[in-house]
């Protein structure tokens, strides 16, 4: 059975934020919630990088071990979702993601804060596929229409890599191969000069 | 004051009765009420089932991001 895994190749992300943006259209995200975001380390600095983060369906998911009303359920895809109608917007989740996935529609305190939102691997959530509840509590369910989810399908720099765990590690070990001389190849000793300090 | 302090008695006792009372409650209560195991959430066969299917859709993600098409 094939594992979805989200892959972001560090070397090839430009910070566009294009993930970003298709996320949130492809959702209709309300305001003050990014399923996805980039994160840029040194930045402005030789030797800066982005990396394209979301929730990493992790396997043995923190976020489904303290959930106290177990809203949590993992697919047999490998890919971690949750039921808005028993979530109590306790923030119990987003204390325990190491990724920060765990968004709430409102600024507040334990229970104020709206039900828990998180990237759903473009396979929203428990109620029929593709029907208009579904759609207007989770999104959009790509993966139920034989697709992949839209921030990797329309990653500008093919950075971002999403699918089955097993297909996407083979296409990143490729291109770690093809690059030579390690990640330099892709990156600022290749558009400055060789001695640059990364 | 012999009549106040037994004003004063009569409340406490009433308060020892009463939270005697409530405590033979509570274990009553706890015997009655005997906590099973916790349940996680099941939503069913058919929404925890696999949606990924390996679609022309998806072959053609995984041609476009392997190597020998990006150094075309």
């Amino acid at each position: 059975m094939a594992r979805m895994k989200f892959l972001c190749d560090a070397d090839r992300c430009i910070e566009c934020n294009a993930c970003v943006t298709a996320c949130k259209n492809e959702h209709d995200v309300p305001w003050g919630i990014n399923r996805r975001r980039v994160v840029t380390i040194n930045d402005g600095k030789p030797g800066e990088r982005s990396v394209s983060m979301a929730c990493m369906h992790c396997t043995d998911a923190p976020c489904a071990a303290v959930c106290p009303v177990d809203c949590f359920y993992t697919t047999a895809d490998a890919v971690v979702l949750h039921s808005k109608d028993l979530c109590i917007g306790c923030g119990y989740c987003f204390y325990a993601c190491p990724f920060g996935a765990p968004q709430y529609p409102r600024v507040g305190n334990f229970g104020s804060r709206g039900k828990m939102d998180k990237c759903t691997f473009c396979a929203a959530g428990p109620e029929g596929d593709s029907t208009e509840i579904e759609y207007a509590k989770y999104g959009a369910n790509r993966l139920a229409e034989g697709k992949l989810p839209l921030c990797a399908e329309m990653c500008s720099t093919k950075s971002l890599l999403a699918g089955d765990g097993e297909i996407i590690a083979a296409i990143y070990k490729e291109r770690v191969t093809q690059r030579g001389y390690g990640s330099g190849a892709w990156g600022w000793q290749t558009a400055y000069r060789e001695t640059i300090d990364v | 004051m012999q009549e106040k302090q037994q004003t004063a008695m009569n409340r406490r006792n009433f308060l020892r009765a009463f939270g005697g009372a409530s405590t033979t409650a509570v274990a009553a209560a706890a015997v009655t009420l005997t906590p099973g195991e916790a349940q996680a959430y099941d939503p069913g066969e058919e929404e925890t089932r696999a949606r990924y299917r390996e679609t022309e859709h998806v072959k053609a993600f995984y041609r476009v991001n392997g190597y020998e098409t990006l150094k075309k």
